[in-house]
């Protein structure tokens, strides 16, 4: 399980990424997750969607209201321009920690 | 064994979603997707052979209680009330710097130079600047016009912006006292030997 910071600091960049692949709603969006960490990544449910309201504030995403196949209505979420430059910043923040972390794990294998 | 107290899905939903509407930082569109969420939620778990009775249980209890959900929903709920408050703490404001700008007349209304004695040089210097009072209020405009048009007020609290022009009107407050406080008691010292 990862640390409650770390879940809160991803947030945003995990959202973006999953809606690049297409628009999604809330519970999707957990599942999703939940999946690809293979259950490591846990969010508590509700907390997502003051997120997703920030970022739909912010301009990074845009919402609707829509029927879903189950004849009720659905709050679906979608990509903006301005979320893929967010995304794009996201990227290269996350993966220069990650490089760095990677290279110091490399020369010194006994922190790992 | 048959589960014997009917377990109502849509009541029980109705109920959880009364409590958390019971606050008012979670705004019936949150509610409405809250409700969307759990829904899936249950049905998801019942696929995996659950009561609905135990899936509305999981689901109720994954999506967090109010306790948990109430400050993050306040955080990008804010109330009309910020706006309120900006608009008024702006009124307020400019108020008190035409106040101090017309106090700034007040050595020339005193007829002071008509006794051909010319202002203390700090107070010809303020009283010179005089049409600058119009700045701070005219930038406290502005701000609150940002401030309005943004739909998400994170970090804009009226609390920053009544600091701010606190502090610009005690600072123009002490200006304008020294300015005129040379005048008066000049004046005063002309009525009392007259």
């Amino acid at each position: 399980m990862l640390a409650k910071e770390l879940v809160a600091a991803s947030t945003v960049p995990l959202v973006l990424s999953v809606l690049t692949q297409g628009e999604s709603y809330g519970y999707e969006l957990i599942q999703r997750v939940r999946e690809l960490s293979g259950g490591r990544i846990e969010w508590t449910e509700g907390m997502l969607y003051p997120v997703l309201h920030w970022m739909e504030d912010e301009g990074l995403i845009k919402s609707e209201w829509r029927e879903a196949e189950t004849g009720r209505e659905r709050k679906y979420y979608q990509l903006c321009k301005e979320g893929r430059k967010a995304l794009h910043d996201e990227k290269q923040q996350w993966m220069s920690v990650h490089e760095t972390l990677t290279k110091l794990w490399k020369t010194y294998p006994s922190s790992t | 064994m048959e589960n014997i107290s009917q377990f109502d899905l849509n009541t029980a939903l109705r109920l959880w979603l009364e409590r958390l509407g019971q606050s008012p930082q979670i705004k019936v569109e949150n509610l409405k997707e809250l409700e969307s969420h759990v829904r899936d939620s249950v049905v998801r778990l019942q696929t995996k052979g659950l009561s609905s009775e135990e899936s509305f249980l999981i689901a109720t209890h994954r999506v967090g209680s109010a306790a948990k959900l109430e400050p993050e929903f306040a955080k990008v709920n804010h109330s009309p009330w910020n706006m309120v408050i900006h608009g008024l703490i702006l009124i307020f404001f400019s108020i008190c710097c035409w106040f101090l700008w017309g106090i700034l007349h007040f050595p020339q209304m005193m007829a002071y130079t008509r006794e051909g004695r010319a202002l203390p040089a700090f107070t010809q210097f303020v009283v010179g600047c005089g049409s600058y009072f119009a700045l701070p209020p005219l930038l406290a405009a502005v701000y609150c016009a940002y401030v309005w048009m943004r739909r998400s007020l994170r970090g804009n609290s009226w609390t920053g912006f009544f600091a701010t022009t606190m502090a610009i009107l005690i600072f123009l407050t002490l200006l304008t006292m020294i300015a005129v406080f040379l005048p008066v008691i000049a004046f005063m010292n002309q009525l009392v030997a007259k």
